[in-house]
């Protein structure tokens, strides 16, 4: 691969330096890097950044995600704040190095604070977006998070780490010319306006606080063609003032030019599986957002795969003709008696105390536990996969191990036939569902602990 | 009522019973209950984990709040996983990872309570099964079997159970001499009572003089432990306290005694006062599902308005994981923020459940300390004053007049 000289690009900024270990060409290559935040563990990359929602990731407390994970970094979306007039995200009192937005969902210092608009993925709006606001859902509705709003809200919080506003149109069918016109010139707007106020606010006399958000300007999911201009700006004007790219399709990581190579980049392209994962890691991705994560803990599915196979003792390699599941489903009743762990391979706090068997009680029996073991064990497993693909990529044998992980393992996950939690969150966490949510279904789930236990009282008990 | 006393079979015990202390006022006891899985400190609140798992948090978060002995539920077990996955896995502690103390009840509470068609005969409770339909019949062997299955270190016999506030006397009377009975056939079913110690029901409705005789009966079987059962239906505090005071004064003093299903703060308090030592409660678990914290000042509900900016902890003082302060260890949750996420994500119950289990055990805990030192009287007025806002007219009457029979009175000075 002829990749070389650590530190072949470092950037730095007052709060973030991110080191580009190795890599083979600025653009379109895998690279190892590490993210410097002050104050933060460092992440060495490439990474995932675990999803929260309502700043918690789902079914994982504090205490179990601080002890039995090693989560480093959590996404927020700032709708997930907001509903009420004067939130008291806004009104947690704070000294002035703290950030509000940490304090309010109580994490630790370590932990990276990356904060968006719009939580990951977003449920589509039905409005669209205008020219100096974005269309978002809180837990009361549907409305529209002016720029200026957001900023003042990213001045607050304080957060690690901001991802710019963008108009993403999305769930909309594919945009049309003008629409994709507007989304780059609103985009552009949004950003130039940010950063320029981020800048000027922070460097005023007058400044209370020093701002302390890097940020990462959106990249959007089109031709490099159709927004020139607004990456022309990228590369020159706004270029002081970011830190690092949010990119929302697996295709963005082609069209960045290679003047901004050496920003981190941060992918929400939705992979649907850990081969997506790799293609898009193998394409330059640095930090990844990965739905799948929580969308198939909540299907009650345990992930098993190990990156580039698992060891000899337990797949011989003689049977390549038949690939590995990448997951089983503990729903199954193939289970019911399965005291092994949920994955030979794996050693997290689930593997180690629990087995299948339990799980698949849990989940039959509607227990809130199945979840977090789940979340436990599904979150380490990708965690593990995130170590070997850096070191594949410092051994140099990350392309030949992308090859022999398609062969060993299937290309999809198995499907869901179990019932998840859904209806405990008004907002749906699996990405595959979020495009059947409607606001009948939130309405319907509002006072979604009564409706839980109504729910479970009616539905038919099934005796094992 | 059943087989004379000495032609039964002598019963062996699994646990010992150590009476540390007793308040020189109260009929309060402070001791230590040690079962197959470890020592537990007597008076105890005991969390519900019905389907083997407590309300989402894990085993070793259980462990942190300091729990010893948790109950399963027989009923539920039995539905799911099933006796045979039960057998197979080898037991409730093997399958939930739980390597502390259970106690399982009979099942029959359950059933009775939940299924609309159960109908007891002297054979055993007759229900449709929840499944399919089909007629099922539950009786003391088979209870004892699935408690076999089970592994629970303290097991329940099946008793008749109904409703306190029963009109009906000669059923009451019925239930009362059959729950005998039953317990006879139980101790005879019962596999391997060298590791799991059964304990009888005490049962007899609101009449003393049946409870009396239930306990005379009862008592003379020799189980390791007792529980009082048939409480908790509804009936008048009043006539609780009468049952539980009329009760623990006929039981050997030698021996726990299991007050079932009892689990308001002030309940718990008043029965130890009456001598009882031992309780559970689904009430603290389920109702921090809905946003409800325990607390020494009362119950409060976190989802009201009022909390969304309140950023000081679940409890002031307390030291569970979600209230201590992050430089001592613990999380710093705030009230705000539990607002923020109950009702609306599974980690807002996980935390409360954590403050509310806590917040029990430690009031147990405080407690037996005073017992230990002989001031609880003290105990007594500080937690009533504390609960109270230091307002006396708002002490509820009944737990004025029970503690007033043990030599409290909460309302002189
Ligand atoms: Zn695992
Ligand atoms: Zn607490």
């Amino acid at each position: 691969m002829g990749l070389e000289n650590p530190s072949a690009s470092s950037l730095t900024t007052e709060m973030c330096q991110f080191t580009i270990l190795k890599g083979a060409a600025p653009v379109l290559a895998p690279r190892l890097g590490r993210l410097v935040l002050a104050g933060r563990k460092p992440i060495s990359t490439p990474h995932f950044v675990p999803l929260t929602s309502r700043g918690t990731v789902a079914h994982l407390s504090h205490d179990v995600m601080r002890d039995q994970t090693s989560i480093a970094s959590l996404y927020c979306g700032l709708e997930d704040f907001i509903e009420k007039d004067g939130p008291a995200v806004y009104k947690v009192p704070c000294t002035a190095q703290e950030s509000p937005l940490r304090k309010f969902i109580c994490m630790p210092d370590e932990i990276t604070l990356v904060l968006g608009p719009r939580r990951a993925p977003p449920v589509p709006c039905p409005v669209p977006s205008t020219n100096n606001s974005v269309s978002i859902l809180t837990s009361v509705g549907f409305r529209q998070l002016p720029a200026s709003e957001w900023v003042d809200a990213v001045q607050k919080l304080r957060p690690d780490i901001v991802v710019g506003m963008a108009d993403l149109a999305t769930g909309t069918a594919a945009p049309g010319v003008k629409r994709r016109g507007k989304m780059v010139d609103r985009t552009h707007a949004y950003t130039r306006d940010a950063t320029e106020r981020l800048q000027r606010e922070s460097s005023s006399p007058t400044a209370t606080t020093t701002t302390t958000t890097t940020y990462f300007a959106p990249v959007l999911p089109l031709e490099n063609t159709e927004q020139t201009i607004y990456l022309a700006d990228l590369e020159s004007e706004l270029r002081p003032a970011i830190a690092g790219l949010a990119l929302y399709e697996s295709a963005s990581l082609g069209v960045l030019p290679p003047a901004l190579g050496d920003l981190p980049r941060l992918v929400f392209s939705e992979p649907a599986t850990p081969h997506e994962v790799l293609r898009d890691i193998s394409l330059g991705a640095d930090l990844l957002t990965l739905p799948f994560v929580g969308a198939l803990s909540d299907a009650g599915i345990a992930l098993d795969f190990v990156f580039p196979s698992p060891s000899s003792s337990s797949a011989s390699p003689s049977t390549s003709s038949t690939s590995l599941p990448l997951a089983r489903d503990l729903w199954s009743d193939t289970y019911t008696t399965d005291v092994s762990p949920l994955s030979e391979s794996c050693n997290c706090y689930t593997c180690r105390n629990h087995h299948r068997a339990y799980l698949h009680h849990l989940l039959a029996a509607k227990e809130m536990l199945a979840w977090t073991l789940l979340q436990i064990h599904n979150h380490a497993v990708v965690d593990a996969f995130f170590a070997a693909v850096r070191a594949s990529i410092e051994r140099e044998t990350f392309e030949s191990d992308i090859h022999s992980f398609a062969r060993m393992y299937e290309p999809d996950f198995p499907d869901k036939t179990g019932q998840g939690p859904r209806y405990f969150s008004f907002h749906s966490s699996s990405s595959s569902s979020s495009s059947s949510f409607d606001i009948s279904d939130y309405a319907g789930t509002k006072s979604s602990p009564q409706a839980q236990t109504r729910r479970n009282a009616t539905q038919k008990r099934t005796v094992v | 009522m059943s087989t004379a006393p000495s032609t039964r079979k002598r019963m062996p015990s699994a646990l010992t019973f150590e009476l540390h202390a007793k308040c020189s006022t109260t009929k309060a006891r402070a001791s230590t209950l040690t079962l197959p899985h470890g020592a537990v400190p007597l008076p105890i609140f005991m969390p519900v984990a019905t389907q083997a798992s407590l309300k989402g948090l894990t085993p070793d978060q259980l462990k942190q709040t300091g729990c010893m002995l948790c109950l399963n539920n027989t009923y539920h077990l039995g539905l799911k996983p099933g006796q045979a996955v039960l057998d197979e896995v080898g037991g409730a502690h093997k399958l939930q990872g739980w390597d502390r103390n259970i106690l399982t009840d009979s099942g029959g509470f359950q059933m009775v309570s939940l299924l609309k068609l159960a109908k007891v005969t002297e054979e055993g409770v007759r229900f449709l099964s929840p499944h399919d339909g089909t007629p099922m019949l539950l009786t003391p062997e088979h209870s004892i079997s699935l408690q076999n299955s089970i592994g629970s270190d303290i097991i329940m016999q099946l008793d008749d159970v109904i409703a306190t506030t029963s009109p009906d006397h000669a059923r009451i009377e019925e239930a009362t001499e059959r729950s005998v009975r039953w317990l006879d056939r139980c101790i005879d079913a019962h596999k391997y009572p060298e590791r799991q110690n059964l304990f009888c029901i005490i049962q007899g409705g609101l009449d003393l003089e049946l409870r009396r005789k239930c306990c005379e009966e009862m008592v003379a079987r020799d189980t390791p432990g007792i529980a009082i059962g048939g409480l908790s239906g509804g009936e008048a505090k009043e006539q609780f306290c009468q049952v539980v005071d009329t009760c623990t004064g006929l039981l050997p003093e030698e021996k726990p005694r299991y007050v079932m299903g009892v689990g308001y703060p002030e309940d718990l308090i008043v029965a130890t006062a009456l001598g009882a030592d031992m309780f559970d409660c689904v009430w603290p678990t389920r109702t921090a599902r809905f946003g409800n914290a325990v607390t020494a000042a009362g119950s409060l509900n976190l989802r009201q308005a009022s909390f969304a900016d309140d950023f000081g902890p679940i409890e002031e003082g307390c030291t569970c994981a979600s209230c201590r302060p992050r430089e001592q260890g613990g999380l710093g949750i705030t009230r705000a923020y539990i607002h923020h996420v109950t009702a609306k994500e599974t980690v807002g119950a996980h935390l409360l459940t954590i403050h509310n289990v806590h917040y029990l055990l430690t009031l147990m805990g405080s407690a037996r300390q005073a017992i230990l030192e002989d001031r609880f009287p003290a105990f007594l007025r500080k937690f009533f004053n504390d609960l109270y806002g230091g307002d006396s007219s708002k002490f509820p009457t009944w737990a004025v007049g029970a503690l007033r029979g043990v030599g409290v009175d909460l309302l002189s000075s």
